[in-house]
């Protein structure tokens, strides 16, 4: 259903045309919101808390659907789609690195890169982890729980994850909100690579200025709109 | 600080807000309470009243005389001629059979008057839809008697019907015998006078004692039994104990940062201890009530299946109605509350330990009870030690105490090992655990070892429950297979006699004398062996003694005695004052092989050297047996009570069996083949323990419940890291196969420690509960088949107990949860 390959032809790996977001209650976290993640290319999304990025990385992540408008993931338009669908869309073609890192607790580092390709019946799992956990930086922590971790290097395994399967979009949600400086830095360069190496449509979610430089493109929003890109 | 509400909103409101696991919760303590509340209720109804229905005809007696083999009559005109005002009343007092040949307990007493008139108890009246008018045919032994109905007792506690004494004697052929004589003291008479009085007057041996000591008797022979299923009824409420505990624990856990919020707001250690206590007393409360209602209810399903086991092995009583006593309920209410606040102890200190500093923390932090290993590993080897100690001791007061409080400590030693056992298992199992597809197993295992406090909990509470089922199958399978190994032994006779009517426990109806006759004339009979038994008190407790042809007893199928040759034994009997016991009453009253038992045949006490002591599971009561030659002695003209027919070889049975019933139309027998008594006797033990079995099965719902609610819990404890797994691609299959992985784990965890522990407890129930409950000794016969079969089914509802929580964790969205903080 969903190719395993990155196809160099999908420029545009993520397309959202118009799309509203309207919660139980009332509450309109999108107001109408076009953009496209390309591949290759890391967009940024600006705004403060409350105006709508976390819920646009959600429909762009294919983890909910919009109220109105039209969502393409990966060539597939995700309104529509049931719920295996959007799981499967998820196991092939997204990968997500989260600001408190969501690392399984019961897991070692190696186990919680090895997660996305046992889930998805992948062969050869545990290489293909330990390969993830090498570019990374971290083979020597393989063994290690989560909590024998630093927060840096909790992140630099989360990416490591969210790259397990080679997706075609990577979605981060404030992944250095929780760092130190340095370790910020790592990680955002890490994404960087992501990017560039391979070939996935990255999509920050932040406040942070480092993490905004080293986007092609930069989205502000504000109270569900796009308020400008850069 | 204003209780009320803090109550409202830290204590029903999370309440009410799960209502799926308050409702587990409140279920399982309901049954817990329910079972304790129905078993107290029935065993009273069943056992019925032993208040002596004399009362009601002549009043309030003071004194009862009794003696072994039945009171010479003579002995009245000695009493009535005592110079003290009080009256003596020659009673006869025995079972015979009315309509439908079903027995009935009848009277016979002085004050009727009228030979042909007879009062019946409302009871039974009510039974048969009697009314003043009706006439009743009684029959008895070879004899038939017609009464009609003069009134009406009020009593509705007991069944009886109540004639003139010697229509009485008439009916039963037992002239110049009575059963008791009641006295009742004048006013202003001296009690203790009068008691001296005839104690100058009554031969030796005859025995003077209250009304109430009857009922005393009557209770001791069933407080082993009672208590035996009062502890099995505890057994819910303890796997419910556990349920509550991981209760409370998890809501302990999901409301860490409300308790910090709390304390930073100013709330004390105590106020928050209060809070968590408070959700347990009300769990425990509400539990309770609806328990109590849901027990008088079961109470009467299981009367009856009380009623025919009381019936058949300890005594006959006529059951009443279910009546709803306040005692058991606030008994009940007591414990079920006790239990539920007790359990909760240690989690509500846990939640009063958590600092304000909690409230600060943005991430949840899954706090998890410290398991400390070593401690809990060197307690358990404490507790089985405990254990082996207690199961030496003997019983106290009559009763097993030491054998449950051996059973107390093999539970406990279970419950220090389950951690440890845990997380070794599982450690073990990891290789296995990976293959399981999707990552499922890898994630299964190590969810149970990470909240390996409360896995531990629910892994005990299930394998609580399953050593019951265990040990009991194992007590009562080997028990089967000792008494059928005995049978074959024992009962070697073609056909058996007795009176007709349902046998009860301790009595033994006569057989009219001119039967045995009949019955040695039959063409086709060889031998045939009479037996004679009466109901007698040694040391305060019923026993039988009776009467056997020990030369038959020899040539066929001589009983199994714990030492010495058989042969030799029943050879020394005949014409000698020499007994065998059976190992029940050697247990029972310290009796070895050369001790002497001075018992009272008639007027006389003799003193008996018991010869041997032999195996045997006809009647917990105990047995003493003579041979025939030596009751004639003492005891002339006593009537058979059971006949053993042997017919000659190559002759068939069926067709003597057909003779005999022919023969003896005309008088009150019922026969049996040798194979339909056997039958009957299993058929009996069978419904012995079917109240056995409804406990058991009742614990293992609550132990269910206990498993559902706790996986429920992990689910919702885990929400965050499920949404994460379904961010990660995961589907809604994978997610159901994760938790029900986790329930068959803690399935197969809960069996393989059930199976230790049933085994060990087994050996308790076998070699010391049993033993000191009823004396007797049970070869050890696990079934493993059975074994097999009845821990795959338990695993398979372990597995079925995780669908719902399953289900739940399945329906949970990522965007909800996955970036939960």
């Amino acid at each position: 259903m969903f190719s395993g390959e990155n196809s160099p032809e999908l420029t545009v790996a993520v397309n959202v045309q118009d799309v509203r977001k309207t919660y139980e209650g009332g509450v309109e976290a999108l107001r109408g919101v076009s953009l496209q993640l390309r591949a290759g290319e890391i967009t940024a999304l600006l705004g403060r808390s409350g105006c709508g990025k976390t819920t646009l990385l959600n429909l762009c992540g294919a983890m909910d659907f919009p109220t109105s408008g039209v969502i393409q993931v990966a060539g597939h338009v995700t309104t529509g789609l049931g719920d295996r669908q959007l799981t499967r869309l998820r196991r092939e073609k997204i990968g997500f690195v989260f600001q408190f890192f969501q690392l399984l607790p019961t897991l070692t580092a190696i186990e919680n890169v090895e997660l996305p390709l046992l889930l998805a019946g992948a062969r050869n799992s545990m290489q293909t982890a330990r390969e993830r956990l090498e570019w990374v930086g971290l083979p020597e922590k393989a063994e290690s729980l989560p909590w024998q971790l630093s927060g840096g290097q909790m992140q630099r395994v989360a990416i490591a994850r969210a790259l397990a399967h080679t997706p075609a979009i990577l979605i981060a949600d404030e992944p250095t909100g929780n760092l130190d400086t340095a370790s910020g830095e790592v990680v955002l360069q890490l994404i960087r690579r992501a990017a560039r190496e391979f070939g996935a449509a990255v999509a920050i979610a932040t406040h942070s200025a480092e993490a905004a430089a080293i986007a092609d493109i930069r989205i502000r929003m504000r109270d569900g709109l796009i308020e400008s890109i850069e | 600080m204003r209780l009320l509400p803090l109550v409202r909103q830290f204590v029903l409101r999370p309440l009410r807000a799960d209502p799926t696991r308050t409702g587990l919760t409140l279920l399982a303590i309901a049954l817990g309470v329910a079972v304790v509340v129905a078993i107290d209720l029935a065993g009273d109804a069943a056992v019925g009243s032993f208040q002596s229905s004399v009362t009601s005809l002549l009043g309030p007696v003071d004194f009862e005389i009794t003696a072994n083999g039945g009171i010479d009559e003579n002995v009245m005109a000695k009493l009535t001629a005592l110079p003290v005002n009080a009256k003596f009343g020659a009673t006869i007092e025995q079972r015979v059979a009315t309509r439908g040949n079903l027995p009935v307990l009848m009277f016979g007493i002085e004050t009727i008057l009228d030979p042909t008139a007879a009062v019946v108890s409302r009871d039974l009246a009510t039974r048969f839809n009697w009314k003043p008018g009706d006439v009743v045919r009684l029959h008895a032994a070879a004899r038939t008697a017609e009464f009609r109905i003069r009134s009406i007792d009020p009593d509705e506690k007991n069944e009886w019907i109540a004639v003139d004494i010697a229509p009485a004697q008439q009916l039963l052929e037992s002239y110049g015998h009575i059963d008791h004589v009641e006295v009742i003291v004048g006013a202003n008479e001296n009690a203790n006078a009068v008691e001296r009085a005839m104690q100058g007057a009554i031969p030796f041996g005859y025995d003077i004692s209250t009304p109430g000591a009857r009922a005393e008797d009557s209770q001791r022979m069933l407080r082993a039994f009672r208590t035996n299923l009062g502890v099995l009824s505890y057994i819910s409420l303890l796997v419910g104990a556990f349920l509550i505990y991981n209760t409370i624990a998890v809501s302990v856990v999901r409301r860490r940062v409300e308790i910090g919020i709390l304390r930073g707001l100013g709330v004390g250690r105590r106020g928050i201890l209060a809070i968590f206590l408070g959700e347990a007393a009300l769990l425990g409360i509400v539990g309770s009530l609806a328990g109590i209602a849901l027990g008088r209810i079961m109470a009467s399903a299981l009367v009856d299946t009380i009623s025919r086991t009381v019936n058949s092995i300890f005594l006959t009583s006529s059951p009443g109605k279910v009546a709803f006593a306040w005692l058991p309920a606030l008994l009940a209410f007591a414990a079920g509350t006790a239990v539920a606040v007790i359990s909760a102890l240690i989690p509500a200190r846990e939640a009063a330990g958590v600092p304000p500093a909690e409230a600060m923390r943005r991430e949840a932090r899954q706090h998890e009870a410290r398991v400390h290993a070593g401690r809990d590993l060197a307690f358990a080897g404490v507790a089985c030690l405990l254990a082996i100690v207690f199961g030496q001791f003997g019983p106290v007061g009559g009763r097993p105490l030491t054998g449950y409080a051996a059973a107390l400590c093999a539970v406990a030693a279970a419950a220090l090992i389950s951690p440890a056992f845990v997380s070794s298992a599982i450690h073990s199992l990891r290789g296995l655990l990976r293959r399981v597809p999707g990552a499922a197993g890898l994630i299964a295992g190590r969810s149970l070892v990470a909240s390996l406090a409360r896995t531990s909990v629910v892994v005990t509470a299930l394998a609580t429950a399953i050593a019951m089922t265990i040990s009991v199958g194992i007590m009562v399978t080997s028990f089967r297979e000792t008494v059928q190994i005995w049978l074959e032994n024992r009962l070697q006779a073609d056909i058996y006699l007795r009176a007709a009517g349902q046998p009860g426990a301790g009595v033994f109806p006569p057989i009219a004398p001119q039967v045995y006759g009949i019955v040695a004339a039959t063409p086709g009979v060889d031998e045939v062996d009479a037996f004679h038994g009466f109901s007698f008190r040694y040391e305060g407790q019923q026993s039988t003694f009776g009467a056997s042809n020990t030369a038959i007893m020899l040539r066929h199928g001589p009983p199994k005695f714990l030492s010495g040759d058989a042969d030799t034994i029943l050879r020394s009997l005949p014409n000698r004052n020499r007994v065998i016991v059976t190992e029940p009453f050697a247990n029972k009253h310290h009796v070895r092989t050369g001790d002497v038992l001075r018992i009272a045949l008639g007027p006389t006490q003799i003193p008996f050297t018991v010869a041997g002591i032999y195996y045997d599971y006809s009647s917990h009561r105990g047995l003493v047996i003579a041979d025939w030659s030596t009751m004639r002695k003492y005891l002339p003209d006593q009537p058979a009570t059971d006949i053993a027919v042997y017919v000659r070889k190559g002759v068939n049975a069926n067709r003597v069996r057909y003779d005999l019933e022919s023969r003896l139309a005309d008088y009150d027998v019922s026969l049996a083949a040798n194979e339909a008594l056997r039958t009957s006797a299993l058929t009996v033990f069978d419904r012995t323990f079917a109240v056995t079995w409804a406990l058991e099965a009742i614990a293992l719902v609550v132990a269910m419940l206990g498993t559902a609610n706790s996986l429920l819990a992990l689910v919702l404890d885990r929400r965050r890291e499920i949404g994460l797994i379904r961010c990660l691609g995961a589907d809604d299959g994978q997610i159901r196969r994760m938790v029900l992985t986790e329930a068959a784990l803690i399935g197969l965890l809960a069996a393989g420690l059930g199976l230790i522990l049933g085994t060990a407890l087994s050996l308790d129930l076998i070699y010391v509960i049993n033993r000191q409950s009823f004396g007797w000794t049970i070869q050890f016969h696990p079934p493993l088949g059975l074994l097999a079969a009845a821990l795959f089914l338990l695993w398979i509802f372990t597995v079925a107990a995780g669908i719902y929580p399953a289900r739940f964790a399945a329906r949970l969205q990522p965007a909800e949860t996955a970036h939960e903080e």
